[in-house]
């Protein structure tokens, strides 16, 4: 009988170990995959790291590379932000393709695809997310990008405390102290993921950057959808986007910054800096709660049975009778949104010392209507 | 979303099979059920990285489970448990109803300062366990004392992690809640207290009882008064981390852990090498249920079974959206209320606060008191279990029969301040 129960003990023992060393090695291949992002054959004059802005990110997972493109002639610049969220992927993709095709004339633009890297090397436990989205480009290589997490990883930021008190006072959930977005402006010592929010909060006073968009995406049932939202400051800028995109039928929300919100980037970089702060969002049904199967299709498709039911019950904030809602839309959605920014942004000035010229802009309808976004990619 | 719907009764099926059939522990049962519902849904090769990556969901509840166990068995062990619940008996005996309700509120501290019935009913609950059963309350109905008291208190202010998770899922700013929680909460601990307890304890003889206190007074004289050191310990460094906030807070797992370490030296020998391993056996069957769960409802979120449980309760005509919300939110908690929260309460958030234009914070605050009941729902029934555990209930479910009357009222109360949100906060 005993012998039986050390057998048994054993066998357990033995499968356990198998369980951690499969899923471990699964989770240390996530936490050193490294994306290659092209800047060969681009047009990125500069790369430097985040910590050019807080020396103590240096070393730390949270020293994400800033791409800068530059133009000939001296202009105003504007800084956009993709991968806040690590599971709101058009958000990175938009920032990718957009530092590796586009053209700056007039002014600068600087583009950090990660802005949370460390949130991009693991997944939100009981999500059932997918780790990584995979893309064919025109040569017909493939390239591959995290799907990550909403949250700095623990691994370079644990314990939570119970309760998350930003610097405002305001009191939110433990686990947000890990959400980047609740961190601005941010603290030199702070958490690693305040400390990049220092980070940019100092680089945008630094480079008196012009313009900041934070791309983001939201559930389908969230009221902020398809939406820009914009810092009182910025809301000139925000509603002309608007004009022009309804003109090319894009239909786009627009939300003031709560101001009793505190710790988001449309609120508190445009309190801290004199840049205008906006933030992006559109609909994503592989984040949301309503969804069903759960996998790297519904991340690039956006096709959920949950999600079309949602819609027939009239609980979405966004037009889902298509049944989908394609990472090329959502990505194209944000491209073009920053194009129409920038040009409502130029038309502010009084004169164009300050204007940003950028050219090569990927067509909103073609990117909509592509099978692969890897066509947009090096 | 017939495959959901396949995959579904498939989980559910094995679990059943697995605990009531084979008699498996919970939490392999719920293993077995995760791992045949990735199978039969497709995961593939991403089942064993999914099935771990759960059980991280809970990780930190599970630290403060074991740590709080060792906290329980040290004081149990030092004598410091029988010296307090006899000091409490001689202070306040006069006043049974009194005493009743001031012994709820205790009960319900840990938990208000840690957003955790767990903490609640291990720490304070497992302290005031021999204090009810001397005043006259039997083992089933201290333990559905303590196990309500735990409801509570994780649902009273200033923490309540439940009201937090459907914060961050509908980006609300936790602020304002103190009064709707305070008005959720203590008038419902008065009133379920004393229809529990105090036919029990109404004709409490102190002079009657004395004889029955004499080995705990024996321990009083003993060791006087640093036989209480552990408790003060705990409270000065919950006051000192969760509420004063003076510093860095060094997390409940440590603050338990700390507190027992002083218990080492305030009573009876204690030998570490027993008290410990037999804390944590005595913690591990919760642990594996949080384990079980973790990986339950990561498989059920990636086969979709989840997006199919939310989708049918929103499906169902708006009229019964209140009844629904009621019955669905605390029977998901038996596999996690804090699960619940994020499954089901941020959907009927939505629903509440923006879709029907409701009061978001009164309406959160609502819906985070009706899945506190999760805590008493089987399998998982963190509050009941550990309360039949520290009360030497055997059957648990003869708390949760106990308990059906004030949870009853208690959903009711929620439902109310659910419907009538904007009333309630118009008081505010």
């Amino acid at each position: 009988m005993k012998k039986k129960g050390i057998l048994s003990t054993c066998i357990i023992l033995a499968i356990a170990i198998a369980f951690a060393a499969i899923a471990g090695n699964s989770f240390y291949q996530k936490r050193h995959f490294v994306e290659d992002i092209v800047t060969e054959g681009t047009n990125v004059t500069e790369v430097f790291k985040l910590s050019r802005y807080n020396k103590n990110l240096k070393g730390t997972v949270g020293d994400t590379k800033v791409y800068v493109i530059k133009g000939e002639e001296d202009g105003g610049s504007a800084l956009v932000l993709g991968g806040t969220h690590g599971n709101e992927p058009a958000g990175h993709m938009a920032a990718i393709i957009m530092l590796e095709q586009l053209k700056v004339t007039k002014g600068t633009l600087y583009i950090i695809p990660s802005i949370n890297a460390s949130g991009l090397t693991h997944n939100d436990p009981l999500e059932g997310s997918p780790q990584y989205m995979h893309f064919t480009t025109p040569s017909g290589e493939q390239r591959v990008f995290h799907y990550g997490s909403r949250a700095t990883n623990p691994i370079d930021q644990w314990p939570d405390p119970d309760i998350y008190t930003h610097t405002s006072g305001q009191s939110l959930s433990g686990s947000e102290t890990r959400n980047l977005n609740r961190c601005y402006p941010g603290i030199k010592y702070g958490t690693l993921s305040e400390q990049v929010a220092y980070a940019v909060t100092k680089m945008i006073n630094t480079e008196k950057i012009d313009m900041e968009i934070d791309l983001h995406e939201s559930s389908p049932e969230y009221a902020v959808n398809n939406a820009i939202v914009a810092h009182e400051r910025a809301m000139d800028v925000a509603v002309g986007a608007k004009v022009e995109l309804e003109d090319r039928e894009i239909g786009m929300r627009l939300e003031p910054s709560p101001v009793k919100l505190h710790g988001l980037t449309h609120r508190e970089l445009g309190d801290f800096t004199d840049t205008y702060a906006l933030l992006l969002e559109v609909g994503n049904p592989s984040q949301g709660r309503f969804r069903g199967y759960t996998d790297e299709k519904l991340v690039l498709t956006g096709e959920d049975p949950c999600y079309v039911k949602g819609y027939e019950l009239g609980l979405l904030y966004v037009d889902y009778s298509s049944g989908n809602f394609p990472l090329s839309l959502r990505v194209a959605r944000h491209i073009t949104t920053i194009d129409e920014l920038i040009a409502s942004y130029n038309n502010t000035l009084d004169d164009d010392g300050r204007a940003i010229q950028v050219e090569n802009w990927p067509d909103y309808e073609e990117m909509v209507n592509t099978d692969d976004l890897g066509l947009y990619l090096k | 979303m017939t495959p959901y719907v396949i995959t579904f009764v498939l989980m559910l099926g094995v679990f059943m099979v697995g605990c009531f059939a084979l008699k498996w522990p919970v939490g392999v049962s719920m293993m077995a059920a995760a791992v045949v519902g990735a199978i039969e849904g497709g995961l593939g090769t991403e089942t064993i990285r999914m099935m771990v990556e759960g059980e991280f969901g809970y990780v930190d509840t599970i630290l403060t489970i074991a740590s709080a166990m060792v906290f329980m068995k040290v004081i149990e062990d030092s004598g410091g448990l029988d010296a307090l619940s006899s000091l409490i008996i001689e202070k306040f005996h006069k006043v049974p109803a009194v005493l009743l309700i001031l012994i709820m509120f205790i009960i319900m501290f840990p938990g208000m300062i840690t957003g955790s019935s767990t903490a609640a009913v291990l720490s304070s609950g497992s302290i005031m366990a021999p204090v009810l059963m001397l005043m006259g309350c039997d083992a089933v109905t201290a333990g559905s004392i303590i196990a309500m008291g735990g409801l509570l208190g994780m649902i009273a202010p200033p923490v309540n992690t439940a009201a937090l998770i459907i914060c961050a899922g509908i980006d609300v700013p936790y602020v304002g809640f103190t009064g709707p929680l305070l008005l959720l909460t203590f008038p419902l601990a008065i009133v379920v207290v004393l229809l529990l307890g105090l036919r029990k304890v109404k004709n409490l003889d102190y002079e009657k009882l004395k004889p029955a206190l004499a080995k705990q007074d024996e321990i009083r004289k003993q060791y006087g008064f640093k036989i209480y050191l552990p408790f003060i310990a705990l409270v000065v460094l919950m006051i000192f981390f969760k509420v004063l906030k003076l510093t860095e807070d060094l997390g409940m797992p440590v603050i338990f852990l700390l507190s027992a370490a002083v218990g080492l030296f305030t009573g009876k020998k204690i030998n570490v090498l027993k008290t410990v391993p037999e804390a944590i056996r005595t913690a591990t069957p919760v642990m594996a249920i949080l384990m079980g769960v973790g990986m339950f409802i990561e498989v059920m979120t990636a086969t979709g079974v989840r997006g199919l449980i939310v989708m049918t309760c929103l499906g169902l005509p708006s009229v019964l959206w209140l009844i629904v919300a009621c019955t669905s939110i605390p029977l998901f908690g038996a596999v996690s209320s804090f699960g619940a929260c994020s499954v089901l309460g941020v959907p009927f958030a939505y629903i509440y606060a923006s879709f029907l234009g409701g009061n978001s914070v009164v309406v959160l605050a609502a819906i985070s008191l009706i899945a506190s009941v999760g805590d008493m729902m089987p399998p998982t029934a963190l509050a009941g279990l550990f309360a039949a555990q520290v009360t030497g209930v055997k059957k648990y479910t003869l708390i949760l029969k106990k308990c059906i009357i004030p949870i009853v009222i208690l959903l009711v109360w929620a439902a109310f301040f659910l419907a009538k949100s904007k009333l309630i906060a118009g008081l505010f």
